[in-house]
């Protein structure tokens, strides 16, 4: 690929990120809390996209980019360069969630119950537009329960294992550095499981969407049931310096397991990721689902699902088709014009 | 209550403004300090996956932490955010419930932000609860 060096666009390309931010107007603090308290969804989103938990930041991304989802990914994974990293934390187990939100549609009395949580779900899709009348919405205040609810619940796929129902392996006990980690060591295939999960969790929600609903429709091997949908917060353990552990906060985070027969058993594929993001766990863990054994070159190969569904490089890559081409470009053309020449030098000539 | 470990969980969730304006009547009657880190920086956070036991990780939290020392004793604050000036308010309180500075006074601080946090947590439980679904199949 050849590109060719321009002059004289210094004082364009400054005007034209001017005209840029002028759509947006000034950005203070009271804009920044504004997208934090009014889009909590798009902020979980862009956290989880960035793979970097910070509601202030998030919300500063989306207003420094106007809402340009893949810009404020690649804000916030910029600024995350500059940081040290403090630690790692104890790894989050699904029993030590605090649950705001946990639905099977593959088994309806599950130990625990079912708690629909916060969603518009079951709600009539209907645009408020009396607000741009002049009447604002003011959403109807929760009734609480007459007790709490359990904060934690157990696993959903524990309980089957007990059943007899799944196949539950011993869980790792790797902790701290020695878990494998995707911004310190490139993806590799066959992919190690723990990069395919970390791949998943700071995926692009279109993306994945996009590859696991393919799956959905039947370019994948199994349909997926959802066995447990959770939308929680973790505790952040880690350690003071003399040892004694400690959690320094809590963060969303949201889980989906999907099942679907396998032989005498079900097969279970798991995503998750940090904030609320219900469809990208989903279609995320519908993709584990269907990876094991998937034909290369199908959207559930994981070669294909991780590369494709990684929003920084793909959305660069696609941009870059901006920039200019002009030599290659170039090398096209003279390529179509001597082919042109050749084929009317070919027609030209006498038939023997 | 009485753990190191739910102390200082306590301190890292506790209200901002009011953590930080009790360390200001901590600061005096502690003396001099050495700051050993005061600073933003990002805790990796891994979980494990229920289908194939594999412990992966989810990204980063950006954190602010303090590491301070005072002779022998450290005081430790590391709080989710940028605040520096709120984890360092939790190493102070730290610091000193381990030189038995005030101690009464910081259990009771913790105490208190404990029953705030407890409170809070209940009243988000209570509204959860209000959308537990119990279904019949007909």
């Amino acid at each position: 690929m050849a590109y060719v060096a321009t002059r004289g666009g210094e004082r364009a390309i400054k005007q034209s990120e001017r005209l840029f931010r002028a759509a947006m107007g000034k950005i203070d603090a009271a804009r920044v809390t504004e997208v934090k308290q009014a889009l909590p969804y798009l902020v979980d989103r862009v956290m989880g996209e960035a793979s970097l938990y910070d509601l202030d930041l998030a919300a500063l991304a989306l207003a420094q980019t106007g809402g340009e989802l893949y810009e404020a990914v690649l804000l916030l994974r910029a600024w995350r360069t500059t940081q040290p990293r403090l630690c790692v934390a104890e790894p989050v187990q699904q029993q030590d969630l605090f649950t705001h939100r946990r639905i099977s549609a593959a088994f309806k009395d599950i130990p625990g119950g079912q708690v629909l949580g916060p969603t518009p779900d079951y709600a009539h899709r209907i645009l408020a537009t009396d607000v741009l009348e002049g009447t604002p919405f003011v959403p109807e205040p929760v009734e609480p329960g007459a007790k709490p609810s359990p904060a934690y619940q157990p696993s959903v796929s524990a309980w089957q294992a007990k059943n007899d129902l799944v196949d539950l392996p011993k869980p790792e006990s790797l902790h701290g550095n020695d878990i494998p980690d995707l911004t310190r060591e490139p993806l590799l295939f066959p992919s190690k499981r723990a990069h395919t999960l970390q791949s998943l969790a700071r995926a692009e929600t279109g993306g994945v969407l996009a590859l696991g609903y393919a799956a959905m429709r039947g370019y994948g091997q199994a349909h997926p049931t959802v066995n447990e949908l959770r939308l929680a917060e973790a505790e952040v353990v880690v350690k003071h310096p003399n040892g004694t552990a400690f959690s320094a906060g809590r963060v969303k985070i949201s889980q989906a397991e999907v099942v679907s027969k396998q032989g005498e058993k079900l097969g279970l594929g798991f995503a998750a990721t940090m904030g609320w993001n219900e469809v990208k766990c989903i279609s995320a863990a519908t993709l584990d689902l269907n990876s094991k054994g998937a034909p290369k070159g199908t959207p559930t190969e994981e070669e294909f699902f991780l590369y494709h569904t990684e929003g920084v490089e793909s959305s660069g890559f696609c941009i870059h088709f901006k920039l200019p081409h002009y030599v290659t470009f170039q090398s096209s053309l003279d390529a179509m014009r001597d082919a042109k020449a050749k084929s009317v030098d070919v027609a030209k000539e006498p038939v023997k | 209550m009485n753990s190191h470990g739910q102390l200082l969980t306590v301190l890292s969730r506790s209200d901002p403004d009011r953590i930080k304006a009790f360390a200001v009547f901590l600061i005096e009657q502690i003396g001099e300090i050495k700051v050993i880190e005061s600073r933003t920086g990002l805790v990796m956070l891994p979980m494990l996956d229920t289908a194939g036991g594999t412990a992966f990780h989810l990204g980063e939290v950006l954190m602010s932490e303090a590491h301070i020392r005072n002779g022998e004793l450290e005081g430790y604050g590391l709080r989710c955010g940028r605040d520096l000036e709120a984890s360092m308010a939790m190493a102070l309180v730290d610091l000193a419930i381990r030189r038995d500075i005030e101690k009464p006074a910081c259990i009771a601080f913790c105490a208190k932000e404990a029953t705030a946090q407890a409170s809070e947590d209940d009243s988000t439980l209570r509204q959860i609860e209000a959308t537990r679904i119990n279904m019949e199949t007909f």
